[in-house]
């Protein structure tokens, strides 16, 4: 009997199993209309260059949240050539993918640029290093107050009130860079206030490993008491590292960067003293983030300003852990 | 004939191995790999990038092209002078701080702000141009050393007022203009160069100042002693270069108005890669806009395409400088080659079957005999090369030498002779017209008249140009023999129009129909071609039907009729075909039958080599010039024939003792007068049985 009832309620089952299988759940509405959002789009990548762990850690980022939703991630490389890279943008303007992601290798060189590719109906995002154009999403740093801290940072590591010179040395990258030329105004802000920190050298050292070398040798010959160098970009401060190693002396290095594991490495190893850290794949993803949000709204270009200001970690050797750094993903 | 022979012979009627040759011998041809990199270029990138080529591709790479081609510009002037200027690229970066400083920071206006900053180009240009032409420094070093202490000027510069530029607007519509504006809807830059490129290219080749700027570059000794100012040249060379370097500097500011510290850097090289790309030689004096235009286009879409493909970290600049190394290679192995190479190809021979030659011997009508023993010598010694010989009314002798000037021996005894007039080249054949007026034809220069008053008139040097030549055939190169007919038409053969005058011989081993028969109307004035593929057509007479005339074909040993009037008008029949030997001039004979020149007898040797053209092309290629197979012409004789093509009788010197090589004879009342391109004399032979009276201005203007 009991047999019978089971082999009753699993033919009924069986029976009624298309409206009860109906039963089971819904279709997320906003599901097909996001997909759809994405297929055959396409996002256009024009760093400053490509091989060093911030623009290879924003590619990698983004690569990794666009491309499985069908959007087509194009990396076009101008190799330190703001002309190469003006001369991609425009051909990019021409071509109209539907959003293009610049880093700017100055303030003012791709301004105009940026502004046509908008009126040309492509969102612009410009990462880590913006241009004097606010295009629809900027993602980076907020450089004017890591400039301030950093400067609060110098004062309480040099301050003759607590045994130290009193001189430091600032190593900015290109001049006209939105890294160099909002941090000093950060920097500026701060020592205007502090008299006692001499700034005994302020040089721009293009973000390369053998001028910023050079440069610090040369500050650490005239000032042999200096106290500390910071300088705005941990690949080029590779340089500096190596100057203060030299010189045998002991010189408070500040850098900052993206967070690679190199950094860690060179906490670890005494290369640099601190690093101010600006977590690369959490700007990757804010990026991919709002890239999702202009690609669902479908606003025109130049509606919306966005600034996504990415937070910032000072870390030393005694404050950081495993997970401080992230590592590149391995490619392929 | 056999089967392989008619393979041979196909082969090369088919296959025009001679173009080959001729291509090389143009100018245009320096451009031709360049345009080959080009096509290569544009159509692997255009493969590669689907939309490279759209309107919209197109148009983005213009504005950045016309900067870079102002660059390749002044490069390629540098260059054509016999220089280098490196630093470029830093006078490019000196040129955009200079401008964006004082827009931006000074304030300037705009047309200020251009002339301070050429200038500021034309002063670096002018340092270059006093250190290397002036004090005659190292270029390459100089200008290696100006690229840094420029780019040294353009850091102080960058490290003072960048963040002022950073910071400053820029309110001026002009100034936008000159990086964003449309000319006729090409970017300003774009028409900036292109009407730069224009003039150089009028200057280069068109007036004095470019000459020099080419003399110097071709050589600068030379240039030197011909009283060119080396120096001033090559100082303002450098002083155009740097300041259209200066120039493509403002037009970069304007469009991006960025002071970055990578300006022009490597610009040096990308330019280098495309002048010398372009064709434009490292050594001097061989280079043109054009081939900057090429090049600048060339480089563009390299480095633009390797940016879109997604090349990293240095690829492109990897890449740029193979290229460079290539570049280089090519130049200096096209140059050092071109004319060796040249020399191996250009002469082509063809396959040519001759009619087996009638005996010299026994009861042939050729048999030989010493009918020439008796020939008297005039001007022995005193006259180089009387190709033909002709007599006026008044029996002077005229002939031309191997000087240029025609010269005349006074009748009766013809021990004096006169310059009858310098004419220059090599004059060859020669007729009187109907005024009494001497017509020439000159080798190397034309038809010429020359008047009883010895005036000397051009009738022409050109006719018209085949449309699928590739040299230019239009310009006469060895015109040969003429005729006149009765209606003062003339009608002349131009031997071959692959060879100089001094080179004819070296036209017998192509065989090719590389001749042609040249009609000259004095009622039109026209010059035109009638018959053309002939093989070395020489000699030409008007026969006495006043409708054709003879002419002789030396390479394929024949003398046919052409038919320019009447009936047959346009028909070409063979009257010989089969001489034994080379023919030469043909004149008219005081019964009605005519005179052949023989310059040469056939050997069986040649004879074999014209069927072997395989075997006549390795010996160009692989031996001297000296040692190669060439038709005999230092044996020949006189033959009489009949318009029928019947041989009458053969005039010998057996033996070549007393007059060897025979060009052409003339009969004037009862004698023979006998001329030799490569003899020293002029023949006269008494003939038994001729009319004593009888002469050629008689019989072609009187009518007897």
């Amino acid at each position: 009997m009991r047999l019978i009832k089971t082999a009753t309620l699993a033919a009924g089952l069986a029976l009624c199993g298309g409206s009860l299988h109906a039963q089971e759940g819904i279709d997320d509405p906003t599901r097909a209309p996001y997909y759809e959002s994405f297929t055959g789009k396409k996002v256009a990548y024009v760093p400053v260059a490509m091989g060093f762990d911030l623009t290879e850690g924003w590619a990698a980022g983004l690569k990794e949240a666009l491309e499985p939703l069908g959007v087509t991630f194009d990396i076009r490389d101008p190799n330190w050539s703001t002309d190469a890279g003006a001369q991609a943008i425009t051909t990019l303007i021409a071509e109209k993918p539907d959003v293009i992601v610049v880093h700017n290798p100055d303030v003012q060189s791709y301004a105009r640029l940026l502004k046509k590719a908008e009126e040309a109906g492509i969102y612009v995002v410009q990462v880590n290093m913006r241009s004097s154009y606010s295009t629809d999403v900027f993602v980076g740093a907020d450089y004017v107050g890591m400039g301030q801290q950093i400067g609060e940072r110098l004062v309480e590591v040099c301050s003759p009130a607590k045994g130290g010179s009193g001189k430091i040395a600032i190593t900015q990258g290109v001049l006209t860079a939105a890294a160099s030329i909002y941090q000093m105004q950060g920097i500026n802000n701060v020592l205007s206030k502090h008299p006692e920190i001499q700034l005994v050298s302020n040089q721009a050292a293009d973000w390369d490993a053998t001028k910023a070398k050079n440069i610090a040798a040369t500050v650490i010959q005239q000032h042999p008491d200096l106290c500390a160098i910071t300088g705005f970009w941990d690949v080029m401060d590779v340089g500096t590292a190596a100057a203060i190693k030299e010189s045998g002396k002991n010189v408070y290095l500040l850098t900052q960067g993206g967070g690679n594991r190199m950094v860690c490495d060179g906490l670890e190893n005494g290369t640099y003293s601190e690093s101010v850290v600006y977590f690369v794949p959490g700007q990757a993803r804010d990026m991919a983030t709002m890239i999702k949000q202009l690609l669902q709204l479908k606003q025109p270009a130049g509606t919306t300003k966005t600034t996504l200001f990415t937070p910032l970690t000072f870390l030393r050797k005694d404050n950081m852990t495993a997970a401080s750094c992230w590592d590149m993903p391995t490619k392929g | 004939m056999a089967v392989s022979d008619q393979i041979v012979r196909w082969r090369y009627r088919l296959v025009p191995d001679h173009l080959l040759g001729e291509i090389l011998t143009k100018r245009w041809v320096d451009n031709a790999i360049p345009v080959l990199i080009l096509i290569v270029v544009a159509a692997v990138f255009g493969w590669l990038i689907p939309d490279f080529f759209s309107a919209a591709g197109i148009s983005s790479l213009m504005r950045q092209w016309g900067e870079f081609t102002l660059i390749v510009l002044a490069l390629m002037i540098v260059m054509v002078a016999g220089g280098i200027d490196l630093s470029i690229g830093s006078t490019f970066a000196l040129g955009n701080i200079v401008a964006l400083t004082l827009i931006a920071v000074a304030g300037w206006s705009v047309p200020a702000v251009i002339a301070a900053t050429l200038a500021c180009g034309a002063l670096v240009g002018l340092v270059n141009g006093v250190l290397v032409g002036y004090l005659r420094l190292r270029a390459f070093l100089t200008t290696l050393v100006t690229l840094i202490i420029v780019r040294a000027v353009v850091d102080m510069m960058l490290l003072k007022y960048s963040v002022a530029i950073a910071a400053g607007f820029v309110d001026s519509d002009l100034w936008y203009y000159f990086g964003e504006g449309d000319v006729l809807g090409v970017p300003f830059s774009v028409a900036t160069a292109l009407v730069l490129a224009l003039v150089a290219h009028l200057v280069l080749s068109r007036s004095r100042a470019g000459w020099h700027v080419l003399a110097v570059g071709g050589s600068r000794r030379s240039a030197h002693n011909v009283g060119i100012p080396v120096r001033r040249v090559i100082c303002l060379t450098y002083v155009v270069s740097g300041t259209l370097a200066a120039l493509a500097g403002v037009l970069f500011a304007s469009r991006l108005g960025g002071a970055g510290a990578d300006t022009g850097v490597g610009l040096e090289i990308a330019a280098l890669t495309a002048a010398v790309l372009g064709g434009n030689s490292l050594g001097g004096g061989r280079g043109s806009a054009a081939k900057a235009i090429i090049g600048a286009i060339i480089v563009m879409i390299m480095v633009n395409g390797l940016v879109r493909i997604g090349v990293t970290r240095g690829g492109s600049s990897l890449l740029l400088g193979m290229v460079l190394l290539a570049a280089v290679a090519i130049d200096v192995r096209w140059l050092k080659n071109r004319h060796k190479f040249l020399s191996k190809v250009y002469v082509s021979p063809t396959y040519s079957e001759l009619p087996a030659a009638p005996a010299t011997s026994g009861a042939s009508p050729y048999a030989l005999n010493d009918r020439l023993r008796p020939v008297e010598a005039i001007g022995l010694g005193q006259i180089d090369g009387p190709e033909d010989v002709i007599l006026d009314e008044d029996d002077h002798i005229y002939v031309g030498n191997r000087t240029g000037d025609i010269v005349r021996f006074l009748a009766p005894d013809y021990t004096q002779q006169e310059l009858f007039v310098h004419v220059g080249g090599r004059p060859l054949g020669m007729a009187f017209a109907k005024d009494g007026s001497l017509l020439v034809c000159i080798g190397g220069m034309g038809l010429y008249s020359i008047g009883r008053d010895r005036s000397i008139r051009k009738l022409t040097d050109e006719t018209n140009r085949s449309w699928f030549s590739i040299i230019d055939d239009s310009r006469l190169r060895l015109a040969d023999d003429l005729d006149i007919a009765a209606d003062g038409r003339v009608f002349f053969s131009e031997a071959t129009v692959r060879y100089e005058m001094h080179e004819w011989p070296v036209d017998c081993l192509e065989s090719r129909g590389n001749g042609r028969i040249i009609c000259y109307d004095p009622n039109s004035g026209t010059t035109r071609t009638v018959v053309k593929n002939l093989l070395f057509p020489n000699g030409i007479c008007m026969m006495h039907d006043g409708q054709s005339f003879l002419f002789a074909e030396t390479w394929a040993c024949r003398v046919s009729r052409y038919w320019f009037d009447g009936p047959k008008k346009g028909t070409v029949e063979v009257v010989i075909g089969d001489l034994p030997g080379y023919p030469d001039n043909i004149n008219r004979a005081s019964d009605g039958t005519y005179w052949l020149a023989l310059v040469g007898i056939r050997t069986p040797s040649l004879d074999l080599a014209l069927k072997m053209p395989g075997f006549r092309r390795r010996m160009a290629r692989r031996i001297a010039p000296d040692e190669w197979l060439y038709p005999n012409i230092n044996t020949g004789c006189v033959v009489r024939f009949d318009e029928t093509g019947r041989i009458i009788e053969a005039l010998w010197d057996f033996g070549g003792e007393n007059h060897p090589m025979i060009t052409s004879m003339r009969e004037h009342k009862g004698h023979l007068y006998i001329g030799g391109i490569l003899n020293n004399r002029v023949g006269r032979l008494k003939l038994d049985g001729m009319d004593p009276a009888w002469s050629g201005i008689d019989s072609y203007w009187r009518r007897i």
